[in-house]
């Protein structure tokens, strides 16, 4: 008797879960079927889920009849390009807040926390001021700029997080066994917080990829539109645009981001709660 | 001694070329807005502005009519909102996720995980297009079929306060979610059992036991979550105040405010006197945290 009020407890909860899943998803799942929709059923009554015809031609208007390969290049290139600058600093400064501690290094480490919680939107202007007479408004470099300086504090509480969380018994071990500083790091730390970096990078990554109020107000010109600044021209609304290209190139461009998440998605959590950050 | 001198010389040299960097592109820029702030610069007054004091600070804090109070209200009510839905939902949701025998639990967590997987302002603005337009949104649709009339859903205040909050809770809910998950697998069993013994039903348990076990342990996520909800823009700028494509509703929460201010009204000085405002504000806020956290530590 009570195995069977288990059992139709445990039947309700999974039904309640798999309505829960789906109802969280439609938004996603609705996009997905419009991008591969053949028919013009958007107003009428009649829409379903999955599509009576189906079709690839809007995924092929949004590869060919508009730029997103150059928007896609743009976007590379930024991601890239902030990824490298940002571990580049923020790598050696992180092992240096973490394994010599000196005079001053707590006071910094309180001071980047302090300077992450201050949104970058709010001295949008004053930067936007400070690139334009330097003429770098409207281009690669003044965005990658912005994005390296805000995710160099990032990086740097980040990595020292996971540092931190590395035991020095190690280090000391290996330098009781002769080893010099320099040896210790390259071939023990640095091996050791390999996939602390790796993940690091894919969220700084995942951050210039998903950006886009800088890359809306600063980037003007169509030449310099990244994947955001794209998609935002590309929007539906009651006036103008084409919904089912919209919803195509929104999957498109989730896709890479989609993959990169689950693929580091077990890190995700520590990693944004280790260093006290979140992206 | 001599040793120690060239360590810490090391140690500097490593973290210099970051601070560097962070000096230039972030702490500049935040008192390059503090020097603003004291101007009338305006998009008139781009070259001839001149400094005018505390008067753009006084404008913002006691001239009603500013917006700058109302902003910061709704900011407050926003967050509020936000984190007792969040929390309450989150622990609930974890909950059920933690029930025995629930075979399937990892397929639903991976699933309930693409709102977060996804790239936000692809999902708001999939949200805003897909479900919320009043012509092809799926809610009109739904509602269509069932014979009433299509809403304006962004057009107003309370309305559109409304869903951007809904679409704010499904952006953020997975992350707590995982949080309360995580907190809930870490506690030991056996503490429960003894309370199931005897006799304690499934609210007084959460109430007496679950919620005090597992506050230290989601604490620094939910003091993160926190300041993100107040902080949040992208829900409420993508849903209703993308320029040229305003949806009339009349709401703002503090960021949303100062980026109008700035870019679209071009009232610069005063934009940046509500941008150091809002800095001061989310200082102080982190300092109260952290002495609350510190007296509950000791």
């Amino acid at each position: 008797m009570r195995k069977n009020i288990q059992r139709v407890g445990l039947l309700f909860l999974n039904i309640f879960f798999i309505a829960l899943c789906f109802g969280v998803l439609i938004p996603i799942l609705y996009a997905f079927s419009v991008s591969l929709n053949a028919q013009d059923s958007l107003i009428g009554a009649d829409f379903r889920f999955i599509p009576r015809d189906f079709t690839l031609e809007h995924y092929r208007a949004v590869l060919f009849d508009y730029p997103v390969l150059l928007w896609l290049s743009n976007t590379v290139i930024l991601a890239f390009s902030s990824v490298f600058i940002s571990m580049l600093v923020a790598i050696p400064g992180a092992y240096s807040l973490s394994r010599l501690r000196f005079k001053g290094s707590r006071p910094i480490v309180k001071s980047l926390i302090m300077l992450h919680s201050f949104p970058a939107i709010l001295s949008m202007f004053a930067l936007f001021r400070l690139l334009m007479p330097l003429g770098l408004i409207n281009t690669r470099t003044g965005l990658i700029i912005i994005y390296v300086g805000t995710m160099s504090i990032f990086g740097l509480l980040n990595m020292k997080g996971y540092f931190d969380s590395i035991p020095s018994d190690i280090e000391e071990a290996a330098q009781i066994d002769g080893a010099n500083k320099r040896q210790t790091v390259m071939l023990i730390l640095l091996p050791l917080a390999k996939p602390a970096i790796v993940v690091t990078c894919m969220m700084v990554l995942i951050f210039v990829w998903n950006e886009y109020i800088f890359a809306i107000t600063f980037m003007t010109g169509a030449s310099n539109y990244t994947l955001s600044v794209g998609l935002f021209s590309l929007q539906a609304t009651e006036m103008a645009g084409s919904w089912p290209v919209f919803a195509a190139a929104s999957i498109t461009i989730s896709l890479p981001v989609l993959v990169v998440f689950f693929a580091v998605q077990r890190y995700m959590v520590s990693g944004l709660t280790a260093g006290g950050v979140k992206g | 001694m001599i040793r120690r001198k060239i360590g810490t010389l090391n140690a500097w040299l490593l973290v210099i070329p970051a601070l560097i960097l962070i000096g230039v592109v972030v702490v500049f820029p935040i008192g390059y807005t503090g020097y603003i702030s004291l101007t009338n610069m305006n998009i008139f007054n781009w070259f001839t502005f001149r400094i005018i004091g505390f008067r753009n600070y006084i404008n913002a804090l006691f001239l009603f009519d500013s917006g700058f109070l109302q902003s910061l209200g709704v900011t407050v009510l926003w967050t509020a909102l936000n984190m007792t839905f969040q929390l309450v939902i989150a622990f609930v949701m974890a909950t059920l996720l933690n029930i025995e025998k629930l075979r399937l639990r990892k397929l639903y967590k991976t699933l309930l995980m693409f709102p977060w997987a996804m790239p936000g302002y692809v999902s708001i603005l999939l949200w805003r297009t897909g479900m919320f337009n009043t012509q092809f949104g799926l809610l009109n649709q739904w509602l269509y079929r069932l014979g009433m009339e299509p809403v304006r859903w962004l057009a107003g205040d309370v309305s559109a306060f409304l869903s951007s909050m809904f679409v704010n809770l499904w952006l953020a809910l997975p992350f707590m979610i995982m949080i309360m998950d995580g907190a809930l697998q870490s506690l030991d069993k056996s503490y429960f059992e003894s309370a199931i013994l005897d006799g304690a039903g499934w609210l007084t348990r959460s109430v007496k036991l679950t919620v005090p076990a597992i506050k230290p342990i989601i604490g620094p996520a939910v003091i993160i979550t926190l300041f993100t909800t107040f902080k949040q823009f992208d829900v409420i700028f993508l849903m209703t105040k993308q320029p040229g494509a305003q949806t009339g509703a009349n709401i703002h929460t503090v960021l949303t405010y100062a980026y109008e201010n700035a870019f679209i009204t071009h009232n610069y000085g005063f934009s940046s006197a509500v941008s150091m405002l809002i800095f001061l504000m989310l200082i102080s806020l982190a300092l109260l945290v952290n002495i609350r956290l510190r007296r509950v530590a000791d």
